[in-house]
């Protein structure tokens, strides 16, 4: 019966591609497929993911791209490449993630030749990609989990966010006279910290400044928030009742680079017991330690210009600590080794699940796959 | 995999239990040709098709290992300390512990030999990373055990139910142990903390395999739930109407109509139509779950009322569901149902899912909706008593009144997302007729417990379930992962609004 499953799945592939659709389906009952092309590459409503390899010893190859099935009912798509001393092994399929699924992207890197091999893994993201915390976004939308790797590799700014909040211009309305930044915020919906590092002398000390305009909720005790400053004790504040709602206002914090990396980090998130969950934070000043200027001044956006460092956080002088570009990976891979790499890309009108922390493992999304198709009626298989 | 069915799990006695059943096992033919008939004329369900319902419960095969961790012998100084029987305590406790798996059934793969050293744990969680039991249970016989504790939690990665009988922990390797990720202390004297441990392990895996109906919209798709494993098959909400105008006047239906108003403390507004409408939706229901392979629903039951495409809301039906443990949620609310599982899965009884309407003159809350259960104490326990009611939004159908039990302790679930739950406790202060108030018919009053003000109380359809079972469930969320959260304990009208 798998069989003629997979039979069946393999036989309507050549029609579809006669219907010019642009690779192998991947499907999963109820929804709209996205496909992996005829070079290996995720195409999906938000763009298109690929992998380019680099290094010695790796040859150009076209692809093999099939349908296969996975655990004997999980419709997937492969493609294969011959690429020198590594076999590139793309595999795809849709995981019915609640609500509206994800597909898995699996690269596998396998060394072939018996020797060591050294190669770089390039991410092909969409011009507008912009690489987050655990997250690749496009606009609002969080398209791409990417695994923790990726970040140890990467060229960095000397500050930015780096998280998977959404920047929201123009959300606050602040009364009275205040800096612009109080204007604009990131959000980190769904819970997301929010979270920037600074480029400091390693171990030096700064005094930072987080300001807050609250313009959603007008009653206190609804949106807490922790705040966490490298170096200086945490602060918890609920912005409504410290200054009340539209009012700007500000904290500071005596920060260090306690860890001695040469980064400070701030974040903001969701206070313990907090009904609204999603942390927002306006503006950000570093100034040198023990001079921070009187709270209303830098408030009042007087002492923006003298700051060692002033980020008007989700507005126009805003920006990632990850600079435009692919993602690459740098692989060494001894003899006969295999490496693998998993991505979650979001299917059409959805994002990938990050707000609360990648609950999903690589085995439990294949079960949750094989749960579905295996008990789907065979009269509505798509 | 089919279950011998527990006629104490049905809502009737045994013995009209076994009636109907022996009824539909000869096809109840003699009794209703006529609508034998009109079943095969018409491809309707036959009068004879009887759905077991504890065959639409789900049920998983579940694996434990268990292992006594002990220093090596004999023991001197240190606790339990040299008078402690070692051999009459492991006998005791591997009894005790058979007897659990029997009761819950439990497949163990129990150590033979009590574990006594690094080698001996090492060797034991190479055999858990193979075979991946879905829970293991350790029974401490040693204060000096508990870094191996640490080691099986970090290596093994499984969930971890630690036993540690009173003389074998401190408060520091309690608190430590408990907080480490997929593990729950059971620091007593007490058995019943371990077979509740084994339940949590039950009931996640009954989530796992569980198929839920979400009766909506028009889609038709199934996804997964994260961290729970519910799969959640959506179905158009045309289906269950459709499938109820085919459904028959069977024996099962009219034994069950009879019963419903036999059993009732008073019958106020249904007629005898109606408690047949109710049965009818209640044996389309379990048709649907059958043919769909699925284990619970939820279900746009205003929508579909609104639009006057049944003669009877589902309360009724979603009641007798409720009852023999197969959870039928109202409103397509999936974590309002994902919640009703809870109850059902873990505690053992069904739980009242409901609009919460804070009763300022008392500081109580009253929990008021349609579909409560009657064996509120358990599925094999006696009944509550009950009204037989309409839905009273829509004058339609029947829906319980369930008399709950004044004075007893009631405990508030609600699942806020996979990640997140909400864990309340009260009593109960009475309940709340419909008229003099509106609203839904069962309107229990409960004073919260540990809540200055009833306005504070958080969630929306939130699950009461009786009995205060706050420990189980915040156990439950601590083995997997579920953040847990109570309404505030201070008032926070005490400082006004800041605007």
């Amino acid at each position: 019966m798998r069989i003629s499953v997979l039979l069946a799945w393999m036989l309507c592939v050549p029609s579809m591609l006669a219907a010019a659709e642009p690779g192998v389906p991947l499907i999963s009952p109820g929804f709209s497929p996205s496909h992996l092309d005829a070079a290996g590459r995720l195409v999906e409503d938000w763009g298109t993911l690929g992998v380019r390899l680099g290094g010695e010893g790796i040859v150009d190859a076209a692809p093999a791209v099939q349908a296969i099935l996975l655990d004997e009912v999980v419709r997937a798509a492969q493609a294969i490449a011959e690429r020198g001393s590594v076999r590139l092994v793309c595999t795809a399929y849709r995981a019915p993630v609640f609500p509206l699924g994800v597909d898995v992207y699996t690269v596998r890197l396998e060394e072939v030749q018996n020797r060591e091999a050294h190669v770089t893994l390039e991410l092909e993201l969409p011009p507008e990609a912009q690489v987050g915390a655990q997250a690749v976004k496009v606009g609002r939308r969080s398209v791409l989990a990417l695994p923790q790797e990726a970040l140890a590799d990467q060229d960095l700014r000397d500050w930015g966010y780096c998280d998977d909040a959404t920047s929201l211009k123009g959300w606050g309305k602040p009364q009275g006279s205040c800096d612009p930044a109080f204007r604009n915020i990131r959000a980190g919906m769904g819970g997301v910290p929010i979270v920037y590092r600074f480029r400091v002398t390693p171990r030096s000390q700064s005094q930072v400044v987080l300001g807050f305009c609250e313009s959603h909720w007008a009653e206190s005790g609804k949106r807490l928030l922790n705040c966490r400053v490298e170096g200086a004790p945490p602060q918890t504040v609920d912005p409504v009742a410290k200054w009340g709602q539209h009012k700007p206002g500000a904290l500071v914090f005596a920060a260090r680079d306690e860890n001695g990396d040469g980064m400070l980090e701030v974040a903001v998130r969701p206070a313990a017991g907090t009904a609204d969950r999603n942390p927002i934070l306006s503006a950000v000043w570093l100034f040198p330690a023990g001079k921070a200027p009187a709270i209303e001044e830098i408030v009042a956006g007087k002492r923006s210009a003298s700051a060692e460092r002033y980020v008007d956080v989700g507005g126009d002088n805003d920006q990632s600590l990850f600079p435009p570009g692919n993602v690459e990976y740098r692989v060494a891979l001894s003899p006969g080794e295999v490496k693998e790499y998993v991505f979650l890309a979001a299917c059409t009108g959805g994002d990938v699940p990050v707000s609360t922390g990648l609950t999903w493992t690589s085995q439990t999304l294949r079960k949750a796959a094989r749960d579905v198709w295996r008990d789907w009626p065979a009269e509505t298989q798509p | 995999m089919t279950v011998p069915h527990d006629c104490r799990r049905c809502c009737v006695n045994r013995r009209q239990c076994l009636q109907y059943l022996s009824m539909a096992a000869f096809g109840a033919g003699t009794l209703l040709p006529s609508l034998r008939l009109r079943a095969e004329d018409s491809g309707q369900p036959a009068a004879g098709d009887v759905i077991d319902p504890e065959t639409l419960r789900p049920q998983p095969e579940v694996r434990l290992a268990a292992a006594f961790f002990e220093f090596p012998r004999p023991y001197w100084l240190g606790w339990p300390g040299t008078t402690y029987d070692l051999d009459a305590h492991q006998a005791e406790y591997r009894s005790k512990l058979d007897e659990s798996v029997q009761r819950l059934g439990i497949t163990l793969a129990a150590e033979s030999q009590p574990i006594s050293d690094e080698e001996g744990v090492s060797a034991w969680i190479a055999r858990l990373k193979e075979q991946q039991p879905h829970g293991v249970l350790i029974m401490l016989q040693h204060i000096h055990c508990w870094k191996w504790v640490t080691r099986v939690s970090e290596e093994a990665q499984i969930p971890l139910i630690v036993f540690a009988p009173v003389g074998t922990a401190f408060t520091g390797h309690v608190g430590r142990g408990s907080r480490l990720p997929r593990v729950h202390v059971v620091s007593s004297l007490d058995w019943s903390g371990v077979e509740n441990g084994l339940k949590m392990v039950r009931a996640k895996r009954m989530f796992e395999e569980t198929r839920m109906l979400w009766i909506r919209g028009k889609e038709r798709n199934e996804t997964v739930l994260e961290r729970l494993g519910v799969k959640v098959r959506a179905i158009p909400r045309d289906t269950f109407n459709l499938e109820f105008d085919k459904q028959p006047v069977t024996a099962e239906v009219q034994d069950l109509a009879s019963l419903l108003r036999a059993n009732a403390q008073k019958i106020v507004e249904p007629t005898e139509t109606d408690t047949v409408n109710c049965a009818r939706a209640y044996v389309t229901a379990k048709r649907l779950l059958a043919a769909e392979k699925a284990n619970a629903l939820s279900m746009d039951c205003l929508g579909m009322v609104g639009a006057k495409l049944v003669p009877t809301p589902p309360c009724g039906a979603w009641t007798l569901l409720q009852d023999q443990g197969i959870t039928a949620g109202c409103e397509a609310d999936l974590y309002g149902a994902v919640s009703l599982m809870m109850t059902s899965y873990l505690l053992g009884r069904p739980g009242f899912m409901n609009d919460p309407v804070p009763e300022t003159v008392h500081n109580t809350l009253i929990a008021a909706h349609c579909t409560s259960g009657i064996r509120l104490q358990g599925f094999d326990k006696p009944p509550a008593d009950y009204l037989l009611r309409d839905h009273s939004e829509s004058a339609l159908g029947v829906a319980m009144q369930v008399l709950w039990p004044v004075g007893e302790p009631v405990s508030l679930v609600r699942f806020t997302s996979a990640n997140e739950m909400i864990i309340d406790t009260g009593i109960v202060t009475g309940n709340v007729d419909t008229p003099p108030a509106g609203g839904c018919r069962t309107s229990v009053e409960i004073k919260m417990d540990g809540i200055e003000d009833c306005r504070d109380v958080k969630g929306f359809h939130q699950v009461v379930v009786l009995g205060n079972h706050r420990r189980v469930l915040e156990a439950f969320c601590e083995l997997y992962g579920i953040q847990h959260v109570h309404s505030p304990q201070f008032s926070t009208f005490a400082e006004g609004s800041a605007t």
